[in-house]
């Protein structure tokens, strides 16, 4: 429910984040594609909606993060947390906006028996890469493996 | 987060059931159909929740800091009475709403939305079998004056459109644009339920929410998202989904959303009892607020789409322009955007009930004049309706000084049996004839 906020707040993301979601992905894409958030905000807030979060400053939503709880895929019985995506917008960067967002989610991941958080990230991309190493990731046995076809 | 599953005993299960297979002829498809429109989401079932590991101690009011209540008879009898009268009003509009989708679900253009209005009913069904839980789960018979829980349960599943508790489930849907605005509209007076009765002094209650509250969230999406694409269809030129139909239907449920806070002056006794955290107009405030985002965040998906060219910062700029000045952009007038009605506008009940008041806030001195005005804001197919006539009727005697505003508001529907032509009206003592088997909550 939206309250006058001033300052830095973390919360859990809601249908009305949409486009700003949409608008910080296109500022750092460079890609306006409302079609593909819809979808994917639509599958996080249906399959569980207290996990993804949003970054606000003074109102205004300037970073998200989506996951979700997962077990039983890819042979992992074990609960795990996953997150999918993140953005900050370019020009709330360096506030530690990100580490906010994952400690938030690692928060609720925990409290629904997780024991472990997973992601996927491409290592060509150094600021991806970079802010994952910095928040504790660290490469894992189970290795995302691919065959061109 | 911890929750546990619970069924209903038995005859009330198949009661919920035999209900279900009246008013919800999809849900089999629905089910067959689960794993293409919902791929890993976990299936549905048709129990009561209960969040386990919530505040023990009640949070707000005259006893807190006190053990919460976990049986009617720990209350006042007082106390016990307004829940009791709370817990009824919510099941009557859970399953009300699935009566209304019901009427419309078929003439959705889009699959997608038709299967995710289809599981936003199923798991309104769940909600109202949540509170039959809470009817059943314990003995209220000191406050219902003598009404066994057997009696509220049919008195509920006989109840249809135009005789639940709340107005906003007593209007029929005109298209499956009522669907989506419904669900963008008011289910999110349901979230704003839900969350202030999370610190309900009566933990079963409170330990209900949390389960809703994270269905309700889908809920809302389900009307959001379709909005945004039908903006964007309506932004290319689509003449089948245009801002003016959905603004029509905006006008119609926005007046019914505001009054399902109650009167704007009250609330007081929901926190001194301990039952909610605000108060009606601080919740309705912020409903307000919160609307006045969406109805933004349509129009920029719109203004996109028409000139796809303009960043998101020229978008915002050109909002905020239109906002201002009311004027126009490149042949996009103000007028064609979508806008929040004013809060008073068509409304019967609360601080401004049964007064002349437009969608933009102007004032109207004539009835005539007045229809007049409701019938360019209003859905067409909403004219003819036995709920607008008699409206237009009270609101006649009203201005004539022929009926006073409070004995208008009482003119509304109270909570009591009615015969239907379904055999539902009978639910739990027909049900009770069929071949026993096991309940088997999905």
């Amino acid at each position: 429910m939206p309250r006058v906020a001033t300052g830095t707040r973390i919360r859990p993301l809601d249908e009305l984040d949409l486009g700003r979601v949409v608008q910080i992905d296109e500022r750092i894409t460079g890609i306006y594609r409302p079609e593909v958030w819809e979808q994917r905000v639509g599958y996080y807030l249906r399959r569980d909606p207290e996990a993804s979060q949003v970054a606000e400053v003074d109102g205004k939503v300037v970073g998200f993060m989506l996951g979700d709880l997962r077990a039983g895929e890819f042979g992992l019985e074990e609960p795990s947390g996953w997150i999918e995506r993140f953005g900050i917008d370019p020009d709330y960067r360096g506030r530690d906006l990100g580490k906010q967002m994952f400690e938030a989610l690692c928060r609720h991941f925990k409290d629904q028996g997780a024991v472990v958080i997973r992601t996927l990230a491409d290592r060509k991309d150094a600021g991806v890469a970079g802010f994952l190493d910095a928040l504790g990731f660290e490469p894992s046995a189970l290795q995302a493996l691919e065959k061109r076809l | 987060m911890k929750v546990e599953n619970l069924p209903l005993e038995k005859k009330y299960h198949d009661a919920v059931e035999h209900w279900r297979r009246h008013w919800m002829p999809d849900y089999d498809t629905l089910l067959d159909q689960w794993e293409q429109y919902f791929p890993k989401d976990e299936r549905f079932c048709l129990c009561a929740k209960l969040e386990l590991g919530t505040p023990e101690r009640i949070q707000v009011g005259d006893h807190q800091g006190e053990p919460k209540r976990s049986k009617p008879d720990e209350l006042t009898e007082e106390e016990a009475k307004h829940l009791l009268a709370i817990i009824r009003a919510q099941a009557s509009t859970e399953f009300g709403s699935i009566q209304q989708h019901a009427g419309t679900l078929e003439r959705a253009q889009d699959d997608e939305d038709r299967f995710w209005v289809m599981r936003v009913m199923a798991e309104e069904l769940r909600h109202g079998y949540q509170m039959f839980h809470l009817l059943l789960s314990q003995d209220w018979s000191h406050v219902s004056g003598g009404v066994k829980g057997v009696e509220m349960v049919e008195e509920i599943l006989s109840m249809q459109t135009g005789s639940h508790v709340l107005d906003a489930f007593n209007v029929e849907y005109d298209s499956f644009v009522d669907n989506i605005c419904f669900a963008a509209i008011i289910d999110r007076v349901g979230k704003y339920q839900l969350t202030m009765q999370k610190v309900c002094a009566y933990k079963p209650f409170a330990d209900s929410m949390p389960p809703m509250l994270r269905e309700e969230a889908f809920h809302l999406a389900a009307g959001v998202i379709p909005l945004r694409r039908w903006a964007q269809r309506a932004a290319k030129g689509d003449p089948f989904i245009t801002l003016s139909v959905i603004q029509k239907s905006i006008n119609k449920w926005f007046p019914r959303g505001l009054e399902m806070f109650g009167d704007e002056r009250g609330g007081d006794t929901n926190v001194k009892f301990g039952f909610k955290d605000m108060k009606n107009r601080e919740a309705q405030d912020l409903y307000i607020e919160e609307l006045a985002r969406m109805v933004r965040d349509i129009n920029a998906r719109y203004l996109r789409g028409r000139f796809p060219e303009y960043s998101p910062e020229k978008v915002d700029l050109v909002l905020d322009e239109l906002e201002r000045s009311r004027g126009k952009h490149d042949g996009v007038q103000h007028a064609d955007l979508l806008r929040l009605p004013d809060r008073r506008f068509f409304r019967r009940k609360g601080e401004p009930a049964w007064t002349l008041v437009g969608v933009n806030g102007e004032s109207f001195t004539g009835v005539d004049e007045y229809q007049e005005h409701l019938a360019r804001q209003l859905p067409e197919a909403y004219l003819t309706t036995r709920d607008l006539r008699m409206y237009a009727e009270t609101l006649r005697r009203v201005v004539a000084g022929e009926l006073s505003v409070a004995d208008a508001i009482k003119k509304m529907p109270r909570l009591k049996r009615v015969g239907g032509t379904c055999p539902c009206s009978r639910a739990v003592r027909w049900v009770l004839e069929e071949p026993e088997t096991a309940p088997s909550p999905r």
